[in-house]
């Protein structure tokens, strides 16, 4: 890391061109003297070493980025090679082959949960005088969550799940706090403590007022995150699910823009009258479990997973989750909360909101609709799937087109991109199934930093109509090489990281046989829809960045500052290690992508005629990978007290 | 002799109390006209009262540790009053709610100038009707009880005597509230014509030998109309707004929390042991589709009046009648889930008083000297302003709610399973939806709680500084955390009270 530091040269020695000092030279010498000793350690360590200096050599010296800028992108860049390397998957099966796994510690997750939460509380007991402590308080403890997140790749995931925590809560009702991880929720997870953090970080440049109550909402949203998408048991989930409303409320209600009350409310009322139905339908599901099962009641996942009820009374279960989670999604017609909400709320809200709560909708679907009624999903998928292609990625991408304010257009496209996700998720074959659990990532990721990069935008101007910019590419270079970059991610140019997800979707649409007799079509339509979003988001750099300047407020403004661009870095980075890298992602999915795909024709199989089940409610035997979990309880027992701690 | 003044100590300690406190009253004026010991004087009855109250939830407590069965003559004074698990659960609900009222109080009145000791010896005399009416096994006692718990509700109703809302507020409640005594009384009547019977047990076992006549349905009629009353369903509610928001906020407190609880444990009382027999019970030929289709209106229009409020005082009120509509519908669960129904009844009870007499509580914090938080307009930007006022009104709010995890979430949770386990599908969907509605005016307050500005030069609430109303506060904010996170425990002893009810 020291040569890093060397390398940086001092931007008021530097002239604008090319140049060669004597610091630079000097640096440059230490950079190659660092290179040759990391090359006589190990050749991870020069990848390591190399990636650094060029990240520190990169930012142009003209634009003011001091020498701790470039030391903590080059720390950045470090890491990130890193990861590519360590995590390779070549690598990890060489890894595999001599030594055991890693031991998983059961406590993990609940440190994960846990972490955010106390986070928050202790933000509660600390002066709001002093925002600098509530500032560190709050990033400290959400870098500890990520690198926590970190140690979950050690494992490769395969088909099961993993880091299994069951703890009793409440015996009477069966309710256990049971969390495990597995390749649909891991990715999810590590996205989580990734994006947070970061647009955390990044609010602190704009957010001004009521720093106290900011971070705190932060932290209980993180945490009620990583609760909702690791819990295994239905009740619990419901708790971390509702929890996670109110943070977001506060956040749109309190910090947003001028018709944030509407919006926040919008948005509450929506995703909450869903989810009251779908407690509804988890509680009657409890009860028919109980009743089938001699009285003894569980909430579990995989135990409510064996109750197969009669046709009509699944389709109005399923119908409960669904409109739960396509609000959440969120599919049309029930998108119209979403664009309100994403232009009233402030930049970080927004960023958190697409890149990690949509995703709750999506994960929703897959884990609960999709693994506890598979005949209703199937029956329904055909339909549902010609929303997804209509009302989703098209109206979605038609709508962004006729969008003036920018973050409103990032929203609609939020829509579209959504609309692929769930189409995967539909067509459920493995490759369309690995492409949603993948393209929700990159959607975090790249729609995260396309709602960073307005959030700057709107810091300067305070406006964000797109007539009101022309020709920025001129007086802020960086930022409109940052926004292309973006922008490509977002439409799928291959290379990065949009390309790989929306391919396999539309590759495995193509040749689902869930789909009736449209999955052609609706691969066409798909297919359709990256044109489109082609056509919006290039639309939007034409009229930004290049041409004259008409406005005489756009001449002054100034580059992207110290903060943006460490806060944007990762993005950037992450665009190109998941479009080029994407196996590093794919292999940890493709097992319970299978697995999912599996059970789906497995449970469709029973009864092939129909394509549903007739007759009255019963109970399925245990599935194999759900043996562990229970065969667990016990060894989860003695954690009681380790658990609660880190729970509460 | 001793064992059963034993069993009785919770009553006892309350009427004790409340005649102790009275003499305290009367001669502690003497001293408040020399002059500034008069806060003193009834601040400090506040205090008295509130641990008589909770010494009465204490005896209730140390009664049921000790365990019923080893108390002997228990059954002396049995037809009249009954002591049991039952009586005992409520005993501990009415005290906590009579405390936290009390505590209020004791911040309220000095603060809007109405310093008047008697508000606390009603206090008092109220809990003790509600305890009697809680433990009452007779058409007579119930009468008792629920008059000597009405005229103390209707005294505190008028507290306030320059003010005309309170006045009329009183007078409505009286009217009516004796109206439906009127009627209830008028339902006993016709019962004990019927069956010959004063006590409930008695006249369960002969409806349930098969007397069955025109005079039971009429008696049956107007005993529900005077029960629904009592804990103002729609469409028996409408005294409740105006009552509510005229009384001085403790009183509406008091209302909201005990007295409803009270009538609660009447209607459990009188359905279940006198009108108990099968046939009363059944879908088809008895109370259960009335109570049903009462329960359904109720949450319904309650909650969508509420919405429509300026006060949140008068919302308060309005949530207050759409919870007894989420109470009916456990009443109707436990025709076929007597346990968990009734179970399910009394945690949601316990749920409701904390989160009630929290959000009251918090209502009355937020206004001093003379000039109350009333209207949404009132409490706008005070988030910002005062930040502890808010934190424990969002809190009681989001309980209320019925957002995890609080205690109201629980209540609902345990409520809506017992729906759906009892097959009640419909019922527990419309109660379902009526709680996504519910959370659209309880959000309303935390919007302009911390989203909105004060207009311009209009009046802003100043919180009051009282150590009494900070105690209730921080009592129930720590109960509606502790239940939020730990339920099990009394929720257990909410079903082992259910369970030597109705069995």
């Amino acid at each position: 890391m020291s040569t890093a530091h060397d390398t940086a040269p001092s931007p008021t020695l530097t002239p604008r061109r090319f140049h060669l000092g004597s610091s630079q030279l000097l640096a440059l010498f230490a950079f190659a003297a660092a290179v040759v000793l990391a090359g006589l350690w190990s050749p991870t360590a020069v990848a390591v070493v190399v990636a650094a200096g060029f990240a520190a050599a990169i930012p142009r010296a003209d634009q003011g980025y001091g020498a701790r800028t470039r030391v903590v992108l080059a720390v950045m860049a470090a890491l990130i090679a890193l990861f590519v390397i360590r995590f390779w998957p070549a690598a990890a099966t060489d890894a595999i082959d001599t030594t055991p796994p890693p031991p998983e510690s059961p406590a993990l997750l609940s440190w994960l949960i846990g972490l955010p939460i106390a986070g928050a509380i202790a933000i509660l007991f600390l002066p709001r005088q002093t925002p600098g402590v509530l500032k560190v308080t709050t990033l400290g403890t959400m870098i500890a969550t990520l690198g926590a997140s970190l140690l979950l790749l050690q494992v490769p995931m395969g088909r099961g799940f993993h880091f299994n925590q069951d703890v009793v809560w409440m015996p009477r009702f069966g309710i256990h706090y049971h969390v495990a991880v597995d390749g649909i929720s891991l990715w999810l997870v590590v996205l989580t403590t990734f994006v947070v953090p970061l647009a955390t970080f990044a609010s602190f440049g704009s957010i001004e007022t009521r720093i106290k109550e900011w971070c705190f909402s932060l932290l209980l949203l993180q945490g009620a995150i990583l609760g909702a998408i690791l819990s295994l048991d239905l009740f619990v989930f419901y708790i971390f699910w509702e929890a996670m409303l109110v943070p977001m409320y506060l956040m749109i209600g309190v910090w947003g823009g001028t018709n944030r009350i509407k919006a926040t409310l919008k948005f509450f009322l929506y995703t909450f009258f869903g989810s009251v139905l779908m407690l509804g339908a988890i509680l009657y599901l409890a009860y028919s479990y109980s009743r089938l099962n001699n009285g003894v009641p569980s909430f579990d996942y995989f135990e409510l997973q064996r109750v197969l009820p009669p046709r009509h009374v699944m389709l109005w279960l399923y119908g409960a989750f669904t409109l739960a989670f396509i609000i959440k999604v969120p599919m049309w017609p029930l998108h119209t909360w979403l664009p309100d909400a994403h232009t009233e709320a402030p930049t970080a809200g927004s960023v958190i909101l697409a890149a990690v709560m949509l995703k709750m909708g999506t994960y929703g679907y897959m884990r609960f609709c999709m693994g506890l009624f598979p005949e209703a999903a199937g029956e329904w998928a055909a339909n549902l799937a010609g929303v997804a292609v209509l009302g989703g990625i098209l109206y979605g991408a038609l709508c962004a087109m006729r969008q003036d304010d920018v973050k409103r257009l990032v929203a609609y496209s939020s829509v579209a991109h959504l609309g692929y996700v769930m189409l995967g998720l539909f067509a459920a074959t493995p490759s369309s199934l690995e492409g949603s659990i993948l393209q929700q990532v990159n959607h975090g990721v790249s729609t995260g930093a396309l709602f960073l990069l307005v959030g700057v935008i709107y810091d300067r101007r305070h406006t964000r109509m797109l007539e009101e910019f022309g020709g920025l590419a001129k007086v802020m270079p960086v930022y409109a090489t940052l926004f292309v970059i973006v922008t490509l991610a977002s439409i799928g140019v291959p290379g990065t990281n949009g390309f790989v997800g929306e391919f396999m979707i539309i590759v495995g649409t193509f040749v689902s046989n869930k789909l009736g007799h449209f999955n052609g079509i609706q691969a066409v339509g798909a297919a359709l829809g990256v044109i489109l979003g082609a056509v919006y988001m290039l639309t939007v750099v034409q009229k930004m960045f290049f041409g004259p300047i008409t406005k005489p407020e756009n001449l002054k403004l100034k580059d992207v500052n110290r903060r943006e661009i460490l806060a944007l870095a990762p993005f950037i980075a992450f665009i190109f290690v998941i479009g080029f890298f994407p196996n590093i992602f794919l292999s940890q999915i493709h097992g319970a992508a299978t697995r999912m795909e599996n059970d789906l024709e497995e449970r469709m199989s029973d009864h092939p005629a129909p394509k549903f089940y007739v007759g009255p409610m019963r109970l399925l035997p245990r599935r194999p990978e759900a043996t562990k979990p229970v065969a667990n309880e016990p060894e989860g027992g003695n954690d009681n007290g380790n658990a609660k701690g880190s729970a509460q | 002799m001793t064992n059963i003044m034993f069993a009785l100590s919770p009553l006892l300690v309350v009427a004790l109390g409340s005649l102790l406190l009275m003499l305290a009253e009367a001669f502690g004026a003497k001293s408040a006209a020399h002059g500034r010991q008069e806060h003193d004087g009834t601040a400090g009855l506040a205090l008295i009262a509130a641990i008589v109250c909770l010494a009465g939830g204490a005896a209730a407590a140390g009664v049921w540790m000790f365990g019923l069965d080893h108390v002997e003559g228990i059954g002396a004074v049995a037809p009249w009053l009954i002591i049991d698990r039952f009586s005992l659960f409520f005993d501990g609900i009415l005290c906590l709610g009579g405390a936290l009222a009390a505590l209020l109080a004791g911040g309220y009145l000095r603060e809007h100038r109405l310093e008047r000791g008697e508000f606390y010896a009603l206090i008092l005399l109220t809990t003790l009707g509600a305890m009697i009416l809680a433990s009452a096994g007779d058409l007579l006692t119930v009468f008792l009880g629920l008059e000597t718990m009405s005229l103390g509700a209707y005294a505190m109703t008028a507290f306030r005597r320059s003010s005309a809302r309170s006045a009329e507020g009183a007078l409505k409640y009286f009217l009516l509230g004796s109206f439906a005594a009127a009627l209830l009384l008028y339902g006993f009547a016709l019962l004990y014509g019927a069956t010959g019977h004063t006590d409930l047990a008695g006249i369960g076992a002969s409806l349930r030998g098969g007397v069955r006549s025109a005079m039971v349905i009429m008696a049956l009629v107007l005993v529900l109309v005077g029960l629904l009353f009592k804990v103002s369903a729609v469409p028996f509610h409408m005294w409740t707004p105006d009552a509510y928001e005229g009384a001085p906020t403790p009183a509406t407190t008091y209302m909201a929390v005990a007295v409803k609880a009270g009538g609660f444990a009447m209607m459990l009382r009188v359905l279940m042991t006198a009108f108990g027999d099968p046939q009363s019970m059944s879908w088809s030929s008895g109370w259960p589709p009335v109570l049903a289709a009462v329960s359904v209106v109720t949450m319904t229009v309650a909650n969508l009046i509420a919405g429509r409020q300026d006060s949140v005082k008068r919302m308060l009120a309005y949530s207050s009648i759409a919870h007894a509509g989420y109470i009916l519908l456990g009443v109707v669960t436990m025709i076929r889930q007597p346990t968990m129904g009734g179970a399910s009844v009394l945690f949601y009870l316990l749920t409701y008083t904390v989160s009630t007499a929290g959000a009251f509580g918090a209502l009355i914090l937020c206004g001093s000297h003379g000039k109350e938080a009333v209207s949404y307009e009132d409490l706008a930007g005070i988030g910002k302003r005062h930040p502890a006022a808010a934190l424990p009104f969002s809190l009681f709010l989001l309980s209320l709610a019925g957002i995890p995890p609080t205690a109201g979430f629980f209540g609902k949770w345990f409520l809506f399973r017992a729906a759906i386990d009892g097959g009640f599908y419909w019922l527990a969907g419309i109660a379902l939806v009526n709680s996504g509605i519910g959370a659209y005016y309880y959000l309303r307050v935390l919007v302009y709680m911390y989203m909105r500005e004060p207009a311009a030069g209009a009046p802003v609430a100043v919180p009051m500084r009282s150590g009494y109303v900070s105690a209730a506060l921080l009592l129930s904010a720590i109960l509606v955390i502790a239940l939020g996170l730990a339920p099990s425990g009394s929720l257990e002893v909410a079903i082992s009270a259910a369970t030597g009810f109705a069995g």
